[in-house]
């Protein structure tokens, strides 16, 4: 008979009572892919600092793992380190990308998909718009974009968003509404004609 | 049934169709490890470890007290072990009974050994 699988609550339990190493290699291995997904969606697209605040919140997490009181998944607590690593280090290099990427869009607002061919329309459309979102989130400030990829990317409710960027609920949707108008603007090329 | 979760999205909205369908689509992308754990599991702190004086120096200090309780209560220190070699020269001892507490004794050590040896690996 097969070994029932062993949750995340055990895996944390053995790291902190026994200081077991490979229970919480087990959680990295588990939750590595999501909370880099995260961290790409937040640093609109830069994959070699996603990956290294993703080093930084698990590390984080390790010493931290004795506070976590599972008030909320272990998932949305990594989200909350993550998310807390990204602002510090967004603080810390004051966006310098941000304004480059912004004149990018701005340049690309006439013609967003200048070189899409009819025949393959449709696909060229799917796969530009992750570069089109990439871009298009670059234009929100930190908390709308925080806001969108928790609520969105990371399908979160308004409240485990709100505990991911301790603040109010209200706040979390505020910056939801400023960030989609943003976003409309930006990506109006996707807006179905009228 | 629906989502008893409070809805981010409005799903008359082309936007939220937009950002739900490219939410979903990243998801799916899974992330491969490609050594990312194994760097995590090496950006780790060190496991803290005791300094090496401290147990001979636990040793010495339960030698002095002791050697304290010995030397302040000499005549109770006396006659406990009196009591004690009492006790044991009445107790009649076999060969069996010798072969026996020895096989215990061994089988404690190693399972502790191995246990420790599990612990430490």
């Amino acid at each position: 008979m097969a070994e029932p699988p062993v949750t995340d609550a055990q895996l944390i339990a053995r790291a902190v009572v026994a200081d077991d190493r490979h229970a919480f290699a087990e959680l990295v291995k588990r939750h590595q892919s999501t909370v880099r997904a995260c961290l790409r969606k937040l640093t609109a697209g830069n994959h070699a600092l996603a990956d290294d605040l993703s080093q930084e919140t698990f590390v984080l997490a390790w010493r931290n793992l004795k506070s976590f009181r599972q008030e909320a998944r272990f998932s949305t607590w990594l989200y909350r380190i993550a998310t807390n690593c990204w602002l510090a280090d967004a603080r810390k290099r004051k966006e310098a990308l941000l304004g480059d990427r912004l004149e990018s869009v701005a340049d690309d607002e006439d013609d967003p998909m200048p070189h899409v061919d009819a025949t393959h329309a449709d696909h060229a459309r799917a796969s530009s718009l992750r570069l089109d979102m990439e871009r298009a989130m670059a234009v929100l400030s930190e908390g709308e974009r925080a806001a969108i990829v928790q609520c969105y990317h990371n399908d979160l409710t308004h409240e485990e968003a709100a505990y991911v960027l301790n603040c109010p609920v209200g706040t979390v949707k505020t910056h939801v509404l400023r960030g989609k108008q943003k976003l409309k603007a930006a990506l109006a090329a996707y807006a179905p004609s009228t | 049934m629906s989502d008893p979760r409070t809805s981010a999205s409005d799903k008359d909205d082309w936007l939220d169709r937009l950002l739900v369908a490219e939410a979903a689509a990243s998801r799916d992308a899974y992330i491969t490890d490609d050594g990312f754990t194994a760097k995590v599991m090496t950006a780790l702190p060190p496991p803290a470890a005791l300094p090496s004086w401290r147990r001979p120096v636990v040793v010495a200090l339960w030698g002095v007290a002791a050697a304290g309780v010995a030397v302040a209560a000499p005549s109770a220190a006396l006659d406990v072990a009196r009591e004690a070699y009492r006790l044991l020269a009445t107790v009649p001892v076999s060969l069996s009974g010798i072969a026996a507490a020895a096989a215990t004794v061994l089988a404690l050590t190693g399972a502790a050994a191995a246990y420790t040896l599990r612990v430490s690996d």
